[in-house]
């Protein structure tokens, strides 16, 4: 759970821009040679944030869909157990008593 | 920003704090928003595996189904056997024969020899599972015709006796004969009877026998 968690934060850090603009305005207020480099860097961030969105999956329908979607193949999935328990355990055949 | 913090040289402090919160809160709204995308790709990974499980159930149950089908024909095409079975019962019990009337009609037929040659047949023995010459000659129909008896049939044995030869004829030739064999071969209640013609007849059967042989198409063999 505890390094869920970490994961979670990190991850959370790895989409931040805000670390990277901090650096510029740093680089603004020194009048440092280095700001080109920091745009590039922002820049880059954010191309790899696009390009991580959009490699993401199921995010084509919203969070509620899904979900509805989810609900659909838990129940088709239970109900085909059902339907296979059923017809392996059904006896077709009843033995008429001898009268 | 950038514009701000180079064009102004006294930034107003209130718009740089807003830009801030502005940025602050947008970086915000996009870790939630990644937050929530994450959850949706986990979301989308569960619906994967259901999707399997549901192709897999379906197979199964596709295949049941052909089982099933297939029992449903053999059982169908039992039922109607055993159906026509017992129509073919039903149908036999209604014309039913006594075993015992079966068994003397058997008895009959068999004992003729006509479905089995005698145990002790070997080739060479005149007897027949039809009636021969001789015996046809010896029954009733030959009596009333009084036919002549030379050289019409193949056996020379027969046709030795037939004509009353000699009874040098009636040595046993065959391992199945034996000395007695003139009572054996004929009918007993005939086999005197054959030698002995009315002599009153003896001209007439001769005068037969000579319009008879005339005929080429008689296919007699040679009489001693």
């Amino acid at each position: 759970m505890a390094v869920a968690q970490t994961k979670q934060e990190k991850e959370s850090e790895d989409c931040s821009l805000l670390p990277l603009v901090h650096d510029i305005i740093k680089c603004i207020d020194k009048d440092s040679q280095d700001i080109h480099q920091e745009l590039a860097k922002l820049r880059t961030k954010i191309q790899e944030a696009r390009e991580q969105i959009s490699n993401m999956p199921g995010i084509d329908t919203s969070p509620e869909e899904q979900q509805q979607q989810l609900a659909s193949l838990r129940d088709q999935v239970r109900t085909k157990n059902q339907l296979l328990q059923k017809y392996k355990s059904l006896c077709m055949f009843e033995v008429p008593k001898a009268s | 920003m950038l514009a701000l913090s180079r064009s102004q040289k006294l930034p107003q402090a209130g718009e740089d704090t807003q830009i801030l919160e502005l940025l602050v809160q947008r970086d915000q709204e996009l870790q939630e928003l990644m937050e929530v995308g994450r959850e949706q790709g986990r979301v989308q990974e569960e619906m994967l595996l259901l999707e399997k499980e549901v192709e897999k159930r379906d197979s199964d149950i596709q295949q049941l189904q052909k089982q099933l089908k297939e029992a449903e024909h053999i059982l169908a095409t039992a039922v109607y056997q055993a159906k026509e079975k017992l129509k073919s019962i039903d149908k036999a019990k209604k014309g039913s024969i006594s075993s015992e009337e079966l068994i003397k009609y058997a008895h009959r037929i068999s004992a003729s020899n006509a479905v089995c040659a005698p145990l002790n047949w070997l080739p060479g023995d005149p007897r027949r599972p039809y009636p021969t010459d001789m015996e046809m000659r010896s029954g009733l129909l030959g009596h009333m015709a009084n036919l002549p008896t030379n050289g019409v049939n193949g056996h020379l044995p027969g046709d030795a006796l037939a004509a009353g030869r000699l009874p040098d004829v009636l040595t046993p030739q065959y391992p199945w004969q034996s000395s007695d064999v003139s009572v054996g071969m004929l009918p007993p209640h005939h086999g005197n009877d054959f030698g002995l013609e009315p002599p009153g007849h003896n001209k007439e059967n001769e005068d037969e026998v000579e319009a008879m042989s005339t005929d080429s198409s008689s296919s007699s063999s040679d009489s001693d």
